[in-house]
């Protein structure tokens, strides 16, 4: 021993299991925010190959002419752009394969790196002017090879030949819109379009900003040097906000909710680790004592504290970061494993830097300062107090334990919670900080809910639908449908618009059994059966005005008025009901039973079918279920295969829940380890005090029993502040979140709360089981050192 | 009346080359009333003594009898409840429950057996002690000499047959240790109660009864303190 600061190792030694459970604390604040920052940074990096792969990785768009395009590409903060455009994008152009509709899409070779999901799956992109690509259904519907020559014939009457380079992949959007593709280079796609004249004609081009970039700055630089209007600049929002660059005001929202929790999560780091730091300090108030008594002078014992905290640091930081980093990866295994083929990009074993960052920074910044505190308070000790014989390892009580209404174990036991006020507060904040974390990541869940359509039961794979929202889908062909192979549910809704007494238009929607069913989920307030019986209709949830349970709708049925009863309010409906549902002409929309539709309308076919399919159906089934809706159909319908796009979505949701859950799964578990070790530090300190009353005569059970008064004390004042806190903070991010967009009003989060009562009663009882067997363990003799 | 019967009490520790044999064999008794005083230097065995007795640590050998009763045969349970009714443990750093006033750390082994105190018990004992004016100070807000009154007076609170002093007054000035020996010899004399006291201080012994040395883990009995 060479210098007095050598003598933490050999006090570390001493106290190598009081040392362990400070170090455990350390290592578990630590793994949280590592495991929270990591999760949220591998979660944003699914998210970000989802929305590549949906939206493209391009940053923003905009429509220009050739030397505008020029000028754009010399700007300094342009990385990478490409020029795209696209005829016969509404397939009513003429522009005609073998008959058939066929967009027709020009772009710089470029431009296949900004779409991943643009992927020539054989052959490769058009080199001159007379060559194409074809997509996959093109390729299946025309049986065409690579290498064969194809024949379009263009709104004129004249034809092109183009030979076909490659195959490109089937897209989403080209499925759901039924779609045939074509590809052309720049120099092809010019020289058809000079002769194109009164079709759609589009030409954008697509901008990758340099990293670092202020993008919203550079769109607004961008917007004012060309002159642009808003709707001639687009923006990718879903991969901007995603780059923390949207100002969308709803990603704004978003960002302010990630930014709540963040801080919450590291104020639960700070504290986890200041109340066990003071903890541990407390129970050492004689041996601080005692180094002052033998001429440390305080500002050795502020020396001694530190370097003590920092060494804790060395072995607890690395374990919390080794223990948050593990978790990620096997969270991006699950994923991986999950969804396979959308999560390819995802790696399992990826280090967080933005995790790791804030573990290590969290971890350091928050012992220093929580050393601070016990590191002044050991420095103050009275040198008296390792010699006053009375100098124990716990505080001195500044009143007494209240022996008058409960049995003195359990007194006892409360009074070891509250009898420093400020152990008190950081133990219960602590507890209660579990509570808030929980209820505040919960709402996350509920964003999740309403967010990603295709988890909803009522999400269809292949629709149906008159582009006219004419009522013209027989109304027998779903129940056919049933019956054909591949499909597992299949069902129709009718369109149609009255008019309300004042004037305005009320759109009415009909559901069927099914429908109903799934609805009730979105019920936020009144009921269904009125809806269901054909008494009352369900109005769909406006921002502005909606039609609230109880009212009636005045409307005019062959001119007559008739009243329609509100029976309840749906906060969404799984379709796109366009920007009428909240335009202020109309009176909304309404959901009414098939019966009521076809008395107020009188027709009874409808303008949507939504098919299900089985898990295992295959192409040719979906073929077959095409075939029967064009036989029955006759013509004017448009066909939607959702099925590549909710696959897709379905990644997204994948992920989200595997995070989303992970996080709430992390906060148990952190609460967990909390309670416990709390609890454990708490016993430890007062083992002497134990074994004292031990002594005198207080049974193993009176002991386990006063063990247990002080863990359910904080228990219960932290649930109470949890609680206190949680739920303004629950309703205040619900409402950011889902109210704002959805109109689902907040309600008491019931399972929330109840799930985390049981995690913490749960972690009560295992916090006690432990220091209980170390208490039955304990010999009095060798405890109090008589 | 015999309080307290010893039988062959041995007690070794640790074994191999690290073996301690801390007691020896001892054997003796005490009858009602009577005040014993143990000396010996220390890690003589003296402690041993008293926590085997005070069935706070287990003997190898031997038994031992409290009011007939063989501690050792009691399971922990029997062991601790029997304590808390039967024996009175004064410790040389007092050992008081700092969240407990004066009062309730005087009734503590009454409140652990869920007995409502007699008050007037418990007000003859504070005026005993010279603590009725301190009945609501915390152990932290006393002197040592008045921590160690409180300890006597939760050691008597349940009127024990027998009373356990560790050296009760290591840690007191003259003065204090002067009223702890007082109210030792006044409990042993006024209420009946049997107390074997640890000390090293031979000048203290001259109020017991009996005393006894231990040597080496042998206990020998000296006679009565004037012989």
């Amino acid at each position: 021993m060479k210098h007095y600061l050598d003598l933490i190792k050999i006090s570390a030694k001493q106290h190598r299991k009081e040392n362990r459970m400070t170090r455990l604390c350390i290592a578990l604040a630590v793994f949280l925010v590592t495991v929270i920052f990591g999760m949220a940074d591998m979660e944003m990096r699914s998210q970000m190959i989802q929305s590549v792969k949906s939206y493209g990785n391009w940053h923003a768009a905009f429509v220009l002419d050739e030397e505008q395009g020029a000028l754009l590409r010399a700007r300094p903060e342009v990385k990478n752009s490409a020029r795209y455009g696209v005829l016969n994008y509404y397939l009513k152009d003429g522009y005609q394969i073998q008959g058939v509709e066929t967009a027709v899409c020009g772009f710089d070779k470029e431009l296949l790196e900004m779409f991943p999901d643009v992927e020539i799956l054989e052959g490769t992109f058009p080199e001159n002017a007379g060559e194409a690509v074809l997509n996959e259904s093109a390729k299946t519907r025309f049986g065409v090879q690579t290498g064969d020559t194809v024949e379009m014939t263009i709104p004129q009457g004249e034809t092109r030949q183009y030979r076909v380079t490659g195959i490109a992949r089937e897209m989403a959007l080209m499925a759901e819109h039924d779609a045939f593709g074509m590809f052309l280079n720049t120099e092809g796609y010019s020289a058809l379009r000079p002769e194109e004249t009164g079709a759609a004609r589009e030409e954008i081009y697509y901008v990758q900003f340099q990293p670092w970039c202020n993008i919203q700055k550079a769109i607004a630089e961008i917007g004012a040097q060309f002159g642009l209007q808003p709707e001639e600049m687009r923006q990718n929002v879903q991969v901007l906000a995603l780059m923390f660059q949207s100002r969308d005001s709803y990603m704004m929202k978003f960002y302010y909710t990630a930014a709540v929790l963040a801080l919450l999560v590291m104020i639960a780091g700070v504290l986890m680790i200041t109340a066990s730091m003071n903890s541990n300090i407390a129970r050492r108030t004689e041996f601080f004592g005692m180094l002052r008594c033998l001429g440390a002078t305080g500002r050795q014992v502020t020396r001694f504290v530190r370097r003590e905290a920092l060494g804790w640091c060395r072995t607890a930081i690395p374990a919390g970061v080794g223990a948050g980093i593990l978790v990620v990866w096997v969270l991006c295994g699950i994923l991986r494993f999950l969804s396979p083929g959308l999560f390819d990009g995802l790696p399992v074993f990826g280090i967080s830097f933005p995790g790791t960052a804030a573990g290590i920074i969290v971890g350091f910044l928050t012992v220093l300062m929580a050393a601070r505190a016990p590191a002044k308070r050991a420095s103050r000790v009275s040198p008296l107090t390792a010699v006053s014989g009375n100098g124990g390892t716990v505080q001195e009580a500044k009143h007494a334990a209240n022996t008058r209404f409960f049995k003195v174990d359990t007194a006892l036991g409360i009074h070891h919670a509250s009898g420093s006020r400020k152990n008190f507060w950081l133990v219960t904040g602590s507890f209660g900080f579990s509570i808030i974390l929980f209820l505040s990541f919960s709402t996350a869940i509920d964003f999740m809910h309403h967010a990603i359509t295709p988890l909803r039961p009522s999400a269809p794979d292949i629709y149906i639908y008159k582009e006219d929202n004419s009522n013209q889908i027989p109304s027998g062909l779903d129940e056919e449908l049933e019956h054909a192979p591949g499909v597992k549910r299949a069902f129709g809704r009718s369109y149609g618009q009255i008019t309300t007494a004042d004037g305005r238009l009320l759109e009415l929607i009909s559901y069927e059994g099914h429908q109903f069913q799934w609805a009730e989920k979105s019920l936020t307030e009144g009921s269904l059966e009125d809806a269901v019986s054909g008494k009352g209709v369900l109005s769909v949830f406006r921002e502005k005005d909606t039609l609230r349970t109880g009212s009636s709708i005045l409307v005019s049925v062959d001119g007559k008025e008739q009243e329609l009863f509100v029976a309840g309010v749906l906060g969404d409906v799984p379709f796109t009901h366009g920007t009428a549902g909240n335009a202020e002409n109309t009176a909304g929309m309404v959901i009414c039973s098939e019966e009521l539709f076809q008395k107020l309308i009188g027709e009874s076919d409808y303008v949507v079918l939504d098919i299900q399919l089985e898990q295992n159906a295959d192409d040719a089934q979906v073929q077959e279920i095409r075939r029967t809706c064009e036989q029955e159909c006759k013509s004017g319908f448009a066909y939607s295969d959702k099925r590549i796009g909710n696959q897709e979505v379905k990644g997204a949701s994948y992920s989200m829940s595997v995070f989303l859950y992970g996080f709430l799964g992390v906060i148990a578990l952190i609460s967990f380890f909390n309670i416990v070790n709390c609890i454990a530090m708490g016993v430890s300190a007062r083992m002497r005090e134990y074994g004292a009353m031990r002594a005198i005569g207080m049974s193993v059970r009176q002991v386990i029993r006063m063990t247990a008064g002080e863990a359910l004390t904080y228990m219960f004042f932290g649930m109470a502040v949890g609680c206190a806190a949680g739920l303004p903070l629950n309703r205040m991010l619900f409402t950011a979140l889902v109210t704002s967009r959805w109109g689902e009003a907040w309600s008491i989060p019931g399972w929330e709360i109840l799930v985390i009562s049981v995690i913490m009663i749960g972690s009560v009882c295992a916090a006690v089981a432990g220091p209980a067997a170390q208490i039955r363990k304990m010999t009095v003799v060798d405890t109090i050192g008589v | 009346m015999e309080i307290l019967k010893v039988e062959n009490l041995s007690r070794t520790y640790g074994s191999g080359e690290a073996r301690v044999e801390a007691l020896k064999q001892a054997s003796f008794s005490m009858q009602r009333g009577e005040f014993g005083a143990v000396v010996g230097v220390s890690g003589s065995g003296k402690s041993t003594l008293l926590n085997c007795i005070g069935g706070l640590d287990k003997a190898d050998a031997g038994n031992v009898f409290i009011n007939g009763q063989d501690v050792f045969a009691m399971d922990e349970n029997e062991r601790t409840i029997f304590r808390r009714q039967n024996i009175g443990f004064i410790f040389q750093s007092f050992h008081l429950i700092p969240e407990l006033n004066v009062e309730q750390n005087i009734i503590f082994p009454l409140l652990l057996d869920y007995r409502k105190p007699d008050q007037n018990r418990v007000d003859e004992i504070l005026q005993v002690l010279g603590l009725e004016n301190r009945r609501k100070h915390l152990p932290g807000q006393l002197s040592g000499g008045q921590q160690q009154r409180v300890a006597i007076g939760r050691a008597l609170v349940t009127r024990p047959a027998l009373v356990l002093a560790d050296e009760p007054t290591g840690n007191l000035d003259s003065q204090s240790s002067q009223d702890v020996m007082d109210l030792l010899c006044r409990a042993a004399r006024h209420y009946q109660q049997t107390v074997l006291m640890i000390t090293h201080n031979m000048d203290l012994t001259a109020a017991a009864d009996r005393v006894f040395r231990v040597s080496d883990g042998r206990l020998k009995e000296l006679g009565g303190a004037s012989e």
